[in-house]
């Protein structure tokens, strides 16, 4: 608790912004190609996409510090989603 | 205890392994999250049966309001975090603070957003205009009536930070729990409508 979780939420929010700014980078110099669906920049979207929502749910929702039950049932939902969004994406 | 040690920093070995905030929340997190997840794969289904369309729609979001909209969410979800942290500690005027940021955060987050449909609604795209346009409203929309529902919570949280008489920090967990909720549901509608090709 106190400064040691302070530093910790901050350096949390730190890279979680750092992370979103650098694929809105990338995202700006990918070029303006022909507009098909490219399949890099998908897989490179939920990479980052499950990264930062799995950071959020373990930092600021506090979940690294609960019983391992609720990890357990958040990782299988994100399982879940990504494998859905694969089947989605590419069948 | 020692699933605590080898996982928690030194000052924090003192807490035991808890749900913070109600279970209750959790499992409205979890319904919220798989509803939302059926939305994102419908939307990718729909995408790839027709993506000239959305991929020409998509041209004509600005990135740059998606992104603005993110960092101001995850600025704000640190807002809470501190909040529930400054709880825990009983430093309460630090907390409320950290509470109301949060708040200007989410309000920030919804002006954002009603400026961004009425440049786009400007520019003649609406609801109707296409399929992508549908997904974008339909979903930018109902990630919106999540930031209202968070005021609500969040209001609850102040009420229980503003008197001594109150301050359960159970109830401020379940509070900031639903706001970081609605922050993470913006990361995913962000890659999906924003970025994804």
């Amino acid at each position: 608790m106190g400064m040691t979780t302070q530093l910790r939420l901050a350096s949390t929010w730190l890279t979680l912004s750092a992370i979103t700014l650098f694929a809105w980078w990338m995202a700006a110099h990918h070029g303006n190609g022909p507009l098909k669906p490219d399949p890099a920049v998908a897989l490179g979207a939920l990479a980052v996409t499950v990264i930062k929502v799995r950071v959020i749910i373990m930092e600021f929702m506090d979940a690294r510090q609960a019983p391992a039950r609720l990890r357990h049932l958040t990782d299988a939902w994100l399982a879940l989603f990504v494998g859905a969004m694969l089947v989605a994406y590419f069948a | 205890m020692t699933d605590v040690a080898r996982e928690a920093s030194p000052g924090e070995q003192s807490r035991a392994l808890r749900v913070p905030g109600q279970p209750d929340m959790w499992v409205l997190v979890m319904i919220e999250a798989l509803t939302f997840s059926a939305y994102f794969v419908v939307y990718t289904v729909r995408y790839k049966m027709s993506p000239d369309v959305f991929l020409q729609s998509q041209a004509h979001l600005y990135l740059r309001f998606g992104v603005l909209n993110a960092l101001i969410l995850l600025a704000s979800s640190w807002s809470i975090a501190r909040c529930v942290d400054r709880a825990r500690a009983g430093d309460y005027n630090a907390a409320l603070n950290d509470a109301w940021l949060t708040i200007v955060g989410g309000v920030v987050f919804m002006l954002l957003k009603f400026h961004e449909w009425s440049v786009e609604i400007g520019n003649g795209f609406t609801f109707t205009t296409n399929e992508f346009f549908s997904f974008y409203y339909f979903l930018t929309g109902m990630h919106l009536l999540h930031v209202f529902v968070g005021f609500i919570a969040l209001g609850v949280v102040i009420y229980q930070l503003s008197s001594p008489a109150r301050r359960s920090q159970e109830i401020i967990e379940t509070g900031a729990t639903f706001w970081h909720m609605v922050d993470f549901l913006w990361v995913i509608i962000f890659a999906l409508l924003y970025v994804m090709r």
